[in-house]
């Protein structure tokens, strides 16, 4: 992981992240956006799911739910993606040395990944996006992981 | 009881106690807000994108109301119960918090919104079921019920950036001094 940190002592001294490190306002703001855009995902993913689970939109198939909902769901995560590396910049190493940052990734890619189409496929991929809301808020107590997190920042 | 002794004891009840002393229950509790937040967010949204006519339009209001708005009360009721465990762990920096004043403002302003909705356009659904967009009082109740969840989500995000002299964001920093002062 030595690694990693020189890539966040470097990328902390780069403009952006100062710029972002002086304005106390900036970091708050962009949690915010991130919070509102996670909002529309879970939204999203939450009525496609229960369509699948036959707990709504039955007058709908599958593919008009996606359609209705796949643009949001596309659309917030680009809005994640952005403000998700704006937090990376502004705050390296809190992000990069976290092992819940990590976590989250791993999960992260698996739900943008699928596509259920079965009941249980598509209850565990909303189990997986709830696991990731609590793992990005973790990175902010990363210390809940003892050991593990200590000898990622080694 | 006035305030003040009603916070303190609050802090003091065994209950908060365990969970400041518990080192994964605030941030548990905390992810756990997050979600319930989120959820009713995103569920708000289908119903408001739904009165204004940009989504589902096709659908009728009523069915997608009752399909979704239960999920949103769940939502809710996590957001109140884990928000409720996070207040009495630190009462008193909470209670003279301004960003959390002004989120539990906007709370109130929700609901009623939500009861200008139930006295307006909600009863005459029937009429306007089928149409593309809720008429003007509907839209007018989207829009805002959107502005207010998303102040909503900001104001709780802030409630922990709070200047220093509301006191420090709760299970994010120890006050070793204090601590200690107390512990002698």
């Amino acid at each position: 992981m030595r690694g990693v940190s020189r890539f966040a002592d470097w990328l902390a001294q780069t403009p952006l992240s100062t710029a972002i490190q002086v304005n106390e306002w900036v970091i708050p703001t962009i949690q915010s956006i991130h919070i509102v855009a996670i909002g529309v995902v879970l939204g999203s993913v939450l009525m496609v799911t229960l369509r699948i689970l036959g707990l709504a939109a039955r007058d709908q198939t599958l593919a008009e739910t996606n359609a209705r909902f796949g643009p949001w769901l596309t659309g917030a995560l680009i809005v994640l993606l952005v403000t998700g590396i704006l937090m990376i910049v502004g705050e390296p190493a809190r992000e990069l040395l976290a092992l819940s940052f990590w976590m989250k990734m791993v999960l992260v890619a698996f739900a943008v990944a699928v596509r259920p189409r079965a009941p249980a496929l598509a209850f565990v991929t909303l189990l997986v996006w709830l696991c990731i809301v609590v793992l990005g808020r973790l990175i902010a107590y990363d210390h809940v992981w003892g050991s593990w997190s200590a000898a990622l920042k080694g | 009881m006035d305030i003040a002794a009603l916070l303190a004891w609050l802090e003091a009840s065994p209950l908060a106690a365990s969970i400041r002393n518990t080192i994964v229950a605030f941030p548990l509790v905390e992810s756990g807000h997050v979600i319930g937040i989120t959820l009713v967010f995103g569920t708000i949204l289908v119903i408001d994108l739904r009165l204004l006519g940009l989504a589902w339009t096709r659908r009728p209001f009523s069915l997608i109301a009752d399909e979704v708005l239960r999920w949103t009360w769940i939502a809710f009721a996590i957001a109140a119960v884990t928000g409720a465990l996070m207040f009495i762990t630190n009462a008193a920096a909470y209670y003279n918090n301004w960003y959390f004043r002004a989120k539990m403002l906007l709370l109130v302003l929700a609901g009623l919104n939500m009861v200008f909705f139930e006295i307006t356009d909600r009863r005459s659904v029937l009429t306007w079921d089928r149409q593309k967009s809720a008429p003007p009082a509907g839209r007018l109740v989207a829009a805002a019920s959107l502005a207010i969840w998303i102040g909503v989500i900001f104001l709780g995000r802030w409630v922990a950036y709070a200047p220093a002299a509301t006191g420090p964001p709760p299970g994010e920093e120890v006050d070793f001094e204090k601590l200690e002062e107390l512990l002698k």
